[in-house]
């Protein structure tokens, strides 16, 4: 009925989902450009990079209606050709206009073709500011020994890449080699590579002189730091290469070969491409041991083009993962055959011959969910990335110097869950600068460095992926947080004076409560902690906080690697079955009901010297045991972080491997269960939601109430 | 919308055409899945309807509202069913009664299960054979859309007048 419509929609879905892979791909460039710029050293290679990705982006958008989109793309196009031929130059504010760009870029994607035309003054007006800026450089090379012959035939921006090597006192080179006319392409492509390390070609041409009917003469000028020797032992692998220095015309070039700089030079971060700044730089570089000339991302870069992907979308994984279920319930069948065929003696032979293939079936189905699981994996780099842009427009935004320190970017997650990971990060980063780091001032009369340091941490820990978000800022305080969780009634006073540390801290994640100072403060932190609390928890993570006032303040988030597949414990309560993910199991040990005391209405029993809250399910789910019911009990102890609770169940069926889906929209009122899986006996299980059981056991009554209160 | 989208498993129901005149005139016509509930005839527009199963064991889903009987798997999706007479504030059926079905329906946001007594027939219904709720009275449930009087048109059938169906809006049914 739809079906041309469904086809459009597709062939736009694979633009959305392309351009998303060059936004994000613009944006990781920009992060190493603004890194280089930082570092004085920008790679010429990024700025083509961003070119050729904005440029894609920009024929590709005006196929699919993207018409603003397209719009944008061409005016960074513009500014992006001026920098790629050194008429602007790269600086901080000509970096802000491309990090905008890439915003504007996304959201134009986000919005979709058919929303109303955006308006794009603004980020006109300000990409025709820094054009405003660049300026004509000089074009004489005349210091140096250079054959004009090559000179007249430099493109714009080669001429570009010699002047900039020319004003930062890189050293030229002169390589003459002779490559067979046959194998000239792939010889050349060698050069490149072996030279890539060491040494940036500007230009090579054809000699004059020399070469042969099957040979022919190259002229490669080239410009490195590395010293003579070692470029050609790198370069002169053919015993008839030649290498020499391209000398300078007389030492000190005075200025009169070159234009001085106009007098209305506006004001730029970097000293303008004048004659006496020239020779000042190459004077300040020399005894300097050479600097590394190309960083990791023009590698990167290179390893990224010639990746072989593809794109899937989750739902067919999913649908993978279903059959995969259902193999597995055949499996448990056809195990079930197996059982009566052993109990059988005639059929022994058949039985052994049965038992391998089932064996060879497990293997192989254990093999075929590994690999889609493996599929769903992606590491986190990527939404580390647009969180490592957030960093730098936020901080610059409220005028703070931070430094963002990652690690762990190639720890890998569900593609699912780091979907939904970046929003709440955001969050939690948004507040980490806003309230937290101080700016310089304060941090050097504190006595701290002046720059404040944001670590992003990702590791693997078992089961479960750990991210912290660190600060080295001001830390928070408990007792403003206690204060603000009084006021709003989250909970009493009496409840607050027998808090612990650190759980006033952790009535930041209620509804409502914060730790700015007045409720003029409107960014006010706090507001929307208790979302980033919901978004973990609806991801099976927990998130925690420690903080130091004056020290800083860290956020710890632990979460499943996979939603798709835990191991899990299947219990029986009031005779119905239940599974308890085993990730949050500690032990299971029979109830001794003579052992269970009542402390401030909770049941509790002793475990090994510690106090252990109980709760039994059975009344907490409001079941009726079934007549005739063994009064023999278990507690099957489960632990969050340091708080544990012992779940009272009537029986252990072990344990089993068991893939979780989500109950209906209908059902997301009922609180306590994760979701609901396939047994192999075509039963249906519910899973146990132990977080939020543990919470809801433990919380007071107020925090409950409050809790209640924000749902409603 | 023909009545294409309904497949059939376990099924049981006759799909039998409509005792209306056919689609002429150039009316309006929709398709409607009749099913009985507490001696009551009630309708879904068929293009909600998914399937219909005969009951499987269904598991319960504790603290969730009353009309929620619990989960099913339906080839490997969990499937929420509702006791649809519960959820029509309507005396609980008996216990054994091997005419019941579960219907899947589509609300929009999610594909329900509604068990429902007994399942009728298909009937197309042309325009002036359905009273539209806000005509018939202001005070019904926002999820009865109106009734429907098959076989009004037919002058030549004798028609027992009894034979009204409420017609049942799913999306607002199985919202929450």
């Amino acid at each position: 009925m739809t079906g041309g419509g469904d086809e459009g929609d597709s062939v736009r879905d694979e633009f959305v989902a392309e351009a998303q892979e060059i936004i994000e791909a613009l944006s990781r460039d920009l992060l190493l450009l603004d890194h280089g710029q930082k570092e004085g050293n920008p790679d010429p290679d990024l700025v083509n990079s961003v070119f050729r990705g904005v440029h894609t982006l920009k024929g590709i958008a005006g196929m699919f209606g993207f018409a603003d989109l397209g719009e944008v793309a061409h005016v960074l196009e513009d500014l992006l050709d001026q920098l790629r031929l050194g008429r602007v130059e790269l600086t901080q504010e000509v970096l802000d206009v491309l990090f905008e760009g890439v915003e504007v870029l996304q959201r134009l994607l986000s919005a979709g073709p058919e929303a109303p035309e955006a308006d794009l003054d603004g980020f006109r007006g300000a990409v025709q500011a820094v054009l405003d800026l660049g300026e004509e450089a000089p074009s004489d090379f005349g210091a140096y020994d250079l054959d004009t012959g090559v000179l007249s035939v430099l493109t714009e921006y080669e001429e570009h890449r010699l002047r900039t090597n020319i004003d930062q006192g890189v050293p030229l080179y002169r390589l003459r080699v002779r490559f067979g006319l046959t194998s000239i392409d792939s010889d050349l492509e060698e050069l490149k590579a072996r030279a890539k390390p060491i040494a940036e070609i500007i230009t090579y041409l054809p000699s004059m002189e020399g070469g042969d009917d099957d040979s022919i003469d190259l002229e490669v000028l080239l410009a490195s730091r590395v010293d003579v020797a070692e470029l050609r032992d790198a370069l002169c692998t053919a015993s008839d290469a030649e290498l020499e220095p391209v000398g300078s015309r007389g030492a000190g070039a005075s200025g009169h070969t070159m234009t001085p700089p106009p007098p209305d030079e506006p004001t730029t971060s970097h000293p303008p491409a004048s004659p006496p700044a020239a020779p000042k730089r190459a004077e300040e570089r020399t005894g300097a041991p050479p600097a590394p000339p190309r960083d990791v991302g023009a590698d990167s870069l290179s390893v990224r083009s010639v990746a072989k992907t593809v794109r899937v979308d989750i739902g067919k994984l999913d649908h993978l993962m279903n059959v995969v279920g259902e193999l597995a319930i055949i499996r448990s069948g056809v195990g079930r055959v197996l059982d009566r065929v052993r109990g059988n003696p005639e059929f022994r032979a058949l039985a052994t011959e049965l038992h391998r293939i089932h064996r060879g079936f497990e293997r192989h189905l254990d093999d075929l969910q590994d690999g889609i699981l493996d599929v769903r994996m992606v590491p986190l780099g990527q939404t580390f990335d647009r969180l490592a842009r957030a960093v730098r427009q936020v901080s610059r935004e409220h005028g703070k110097d931070v430094r963002l320190q990652v690690s762990g970017a190639d720890t890998e997650v569900d593609k699912l869950i780091v979907e939904e990971l970046t929003d709440p990060l955001l969050h939690i980063i948004r507040n980490a600068i806003d309230h937290g780091i101080e700016t310089s001032s304060d941090r050097e009369a504190a006595g701290k460095p002046a720059t404040g340091t944001l670590a992003l941490n990702a590791y693997q820990k078992g089961n479960h992926v750990v991210i912290e978000v660190e600060d080295d800022g001001s830390g928070m305080d408990a007792e403003r947080i206690l204060a603000s969780a009084v006021e709003r009634g989250a909970i009493t006073v009496e409840a607050g004076e027998e808090m612990q540390r650190p759980e006033k801290l952790g009535l930041i994640f209620l509804p409502g409560v914060s730790t700015a100072e007045a409720i003029t403060d409107l960014s006010g932190r706090g507001v929307g902690m208790d979302v980033v609390k919901t978004h973990i928890a609806r991801l099976g993570g927990v998130v925690d906080v420690h903080s130091e006032l004056g020290i800083g303040t860290k956020f710890t988030i632990t979460l499943p690697i996979t939603l798709a597949i835990i191991s899990a414990l299947v219990v029986r309560v009031a005779g119905r079955t239940y599974c308890i993910p085993l990730t949050v199991v500690q032990e299971a040990l029979v109830l001794d009901p003579a052992s269970v005391r009542r402390v401030e209405g909770h049941e509790v029993i002793t475990l090994r010297g510690a106090t252990l809250p109980i709760c039994r399910l059975d009344g907490l789910f409001g079941l009726q045991q079934p007549a005739g019911a063994s009064p023999k009990e278990y507690v099957v102890v489960t632990s969050l972080g340091q708080r544990r609770l012992g779940l009272v169940v009537q029986g252990l069926e072990g344990q089993q491997d068991i893939i979780i889906k989500p109950l209906g929209k209908t059902l997301s009122d009922v609180k306590g269960f994760a979701g609901a899986t396939d047994l192999g006996d075509q039963r249906v299980v519910l899973v146990l939601d132990a977080p939020s059981l543990l919470e809801e056991v433990l919380a007071g009554p107020e925090v409950r109430a409050a809790g209640l209160g924000a749902t409603s | 919308m023909s009545g294409s989208g309904i497949t059939r498993r376990d099924t049981v129901v006759p799909a039998a055409p409509s005792r209306s005149k056919e689609p002429a005139r150039g009316h309006a016509t929709r398709d409607f899945l009749a099913f009985g509930l507490a001696g009551e005839r009630f309708a879904l527009p068929l293009a909600a309807v998914r399937e219909i199963l005969k009951v499987a064991p269904i598991t319960e889903v504790p603290r969730a509202r009353p009309h929620v009987l619990g989960i099913l798997s339906v080839r490997g999706r969990i499937t929420t069913v509702m006791d649809l007479r519960r959820r029509l504030r309507m005396a609980p059926a008996g216990d054994d009664d091997k005419q019941r079905r579960i219907l899947l329906v589509d609300g929009g946001q999610e594909v329900v299960g509604l068990l429902v007594d007994e399942v009728y027939q298909v009937y197309r219904l042309h325009e002036e054979e359905m009273e539209l709720a806000a005509v018939v009275a202001g005070d019904l449930s926002e999820y009865v859309f109106g009734i429907g009087r098959p076989g009004t048109l037919d002058e030549e059938v004798e028609v027992e007048r009894d034979e009204i169906l409420i017609l049942l809006d799913p999306e607002p049914l199985l919202k929450r």
